[in-house]
């Protein structure tokens, strides 16, 4: 087999056993690898309904074909398991060079399952796999923990995906950091991994992917690398903003959300823009493995020194959202979510919340004490809560459960700007109603990245739909980005390669290092496979579509007060319905037993 | 009307912002500032995103999507992320 080795490790940590398990190609041909691989496993193996904090849940670590390749981006990995934020299934997905090492050591996953008694850390170097005790560990941030585990192995190479005390103390929306500040982010993964007691995953390989035809493989390579490179997008302002320069393109399209999304214009937006960052405190690009393209930032601060990010998700989260524009803050407070190991999407988007129902009375400063109070634009609530939440003191832990059990314990969730719980990004779809379709209808919640339809409604890609057009060719386009992102997830690339390149470029690649023959068709059945076998686990978890599929009412009922999309709701429901049948869904949102035919997944129904 | 350009567009010009007047298309305005700023409209070859009013003009009427003095146009280079 190429690309894939055909084999992964299964860790249980509740009896300390180290198994090594296999597949063929056969499989690989229906799955992929990565996001597949692991929804099959998922599906296969585990009961939907269980708890996710508990030791049934497992926690799939798994770079994809194309990782640790020459393929351009080729160094990502997902982490996938049962959100303790949502109940449902999530995927999150990281960069930097963890998966590309996690793959130089042999290996397509880590199936990590049970929970340990005591703290530990995997240490794994080619096929040696250990489990270490990790109690020195526990309780130190992100850069400590790998600062420590360097020092200890003694290895350059070694590359590290770690929890912070947010995973320890299971806040619902904790990461799994790697390379300091690369985050697996969304849907609390780094809660699963608390959970287990599992602190870290050390890592050093030193095998040469396999490949069916290195010369041909080398020259498509060449090609993508060089679409990429002159695509003004992937080799023009993502290089020389970082993924920030969306912060005034979003905001003059009047749908940057604002102060818990009551409005899509904020005025401060340019001073917390890409172009304000690169001018006052970049001092060079970070690349992932193999990333021509380089959107990473490097900034130095006085106060917290050099240090990376922030992007535009955390730039927006931590600051327009809390109605903040200091960048200097916004800075550092996402250099403290890293270090705590927090998602930045979710820790702005509940402090939000807060702010809200501090607005509108029901969070009262007699509760808050002499904490700082959840004003709009109060820099201090950044850092002061950004702390308790990750230890889970005084309010900040009811805040780490997340914005809308948060808004509940005051009685009023329709404060909470999530979907499936899970925190909206950056994009107000009163601006763009396909993304908000794509809201309603992702499998790990509130989630642009599976779906991101803002780029043929705002940005022209592969072109420029009208935002507020919600035809069927618009609904097709989403069905086709869930499906080619499923796709992209699993062969271990970077979804900013889309700017550049289309479904035919991800068939040669994969073609050329697989030593298959797949149309473009052909793949994106397997993405269809994915999209479809994550949508069975989450109706096996408890998903009610008729109750789930939905949008904070704000988005539904309150019109955008001012700006180019003033008097817009989304209108989800006359999207809906037709979204589930051009899925070839039932009425109700259910895969139906021909479809699950269809795409070979009957046995999961 | 009130001209706004962003990303590379503000090292080109030297600007972010600036009062145009007299064009009644969009058109005129990209001749406007090509002719103060020799070379903007080669800026724009490799695409662009123009928003009138924060309304983007592929939903207009193109560049020949008509001005006035009170109007707002914001000027992107072709830009990505997320």
């Amino acid at each position: 087999m190429y690309g894939n080795w055909g084999r992964f490790l299964r860790v249980n940590l509740s009896t300390g056993e180290v198994k090594v398990e296999g597949y063929d190609e056969e499989f690989a041909k229906k799955w992929l690898g990565s996001r597949g691989l692991a929804i099959y496993l998922l599906l296969k193996e585990m009961d939907p309904k269980a708890d996710p904090l508990g030791p049934e849940n497992k926690l799939i670590i798994t770079p994809g074909p194309l990782s640790g390749t020459s393929a351009p981006t080729g160094g990502r990995y997902n982490v996938v398991t049962k959100s303790p934020a949502t109940g449902f299934i999530t995927m999150a997905n990281s960069g930097g060079y963890f998966g590309a090492e996690l793959k130089f050591a042999g290996w397509d996953a880590i199936v990590v399952e049970g929970q340990s008694e005591k703290p530990v850390y995997i240490y794994i170097k080619d096929d040696n796999v250990e489990i270490r005790d990790a109690s020195h560990l526990w309780g130190k941030v992100v850069s400590e923990t790998e600062e420590a585990i360097k020092k200890e192995i003694g290895s350059k190479k070694l590359h590290i995906a770690s929890i912070g005390p947010a995973g320890e103390n299971l806040v619902k929306f904790a990461a799994v950091m790697n390379d300091g500040h690369r985050a697996a982010g969304r849907g609390g993964v780094g809660a699963v991994m608390g959970s287990k007691k599992l602190k870290a995953i050390a890592v050093e390989g030193s095998k040469r992917v396999p490949i069916a035809d290195r010369q041909k493989f080398m020259l498509v390579v060449r090609e993508k690398i060089n679409k990429l490179r002159n695509d003004p997008v992937a080799g023009g302002g993502l290089p020389k903003y970082g993924t920030a320069v969306l912060v005034n393109i979003i905001n003059e399209n009047g749908l940057y959300p604002t102060r818990n999304f009551q409005t899509g214009v904020f005025e401060h937006a340019y001073e917390q823009s890409g172009e304000a960052m690169t001018a006052k405190y970049l001092i060079r690009n970070q690349p992932c493995y193999a990333c021509p393209i380089g959107c990473g930032r490097v900034n130095k601060l006085p106060t917290v020194g050099v240090t990376e990010g922030p992007e535009y998700e955390s730039i927006w989260a931590l600051g327009a959202n809390l109605g903040i524009n200091d960048l200097a803050s916004i800075i550092e407070a996402n250099h403290q979510c890293d270090e705590f190991g927090l998602d930045t999407i979710s820790t702005g988007g509940t402090l939000a919340a807060a702010m809200e129902l501090y607005e509108k009375g029901y969070l009262t400063d007699e509760e808050l004490g002499d904490a700082p109070p959840f004003r709009w634009g109060n820099t201090e609530v950044l850092h002061y809560y950004i702390e308790k939440i990750a230890y889970r003191k005084g309010l900040g832990d009811k805040l780490a459960e997340g914005s809308y059990r948060f808004a509940e314990m005051y009685g009023h969730p329709e404060y909470s700007m999530s979907v499936k719980k899970l925190e909206l990004p950056a994009y107000d779809p009163r601006g763009a109603e396909g993304h908000g379709l794509g809201y309603a209808t992702n499998n790990r919640g509130g989630c642009h990245i599976k779906n991101y339809m803002i780029s043929p409604e705002i940005l022209g890609y592969p072109y420029k739909m009208d935002p507020h057009d919600i035809s069927d060719d618009k609904i097709k386009m989403l069905i086709l980005f869930q499906d080619l992102s499923a796709i992209i997830d699993a062969a271990g690339l970077c979804l900013f390669t889309t700017f550049g390149l289309g479904a035919d470029d991800y068939r040669d690649m994969l073609n050329a290092a697989l030593g298959w023959d797949f149309s473009t068709e052909d793949y994106l059945k397997i993405g269809e496979r994915i999209w479809n076998a994550e949508r069975i686990f989450n109706l096996k978890a408890g998903l009610v579509p008729e109750r789930d599929d939905t949008l904070p009412k704000r988005f539904l009922e309150e019109p955008m007060p001012e700006g180019p999309n003033k008097g817009h709701v989304v209108r989800l429901k006359e999207m809906l319905p037709r979204y589930y049948k051009l899925r070839g869904w039932t009425e109700d949102g259910r895969v139906p037993k021909e479809k699950a035919e269809e795409l070979g997944i009957a046995e999961f129904l | 009307m009130l001209v706004k350009l962003f990303a590379t567009l503000i090292e080109f010009t030297g600007k972010r912002k600036l009062e145009v007047h007299g064009p009644k298309k969009v058109r005129e305005l990209l001749d406007e500032l090509d002719r103060m700023f020799p070379g903007f409209k080669k800026e724009l070859e490799k695409g662009y995103i123009i928003l009138v009013n924060g309304k983007n003009i592929e939903h207009l009427q193109g560049l020949d999507t008509p001005l006035s003095d009170d109007d707002t146009v914001s000027i992107f280079p072709p830009a990505g992320g997320g």
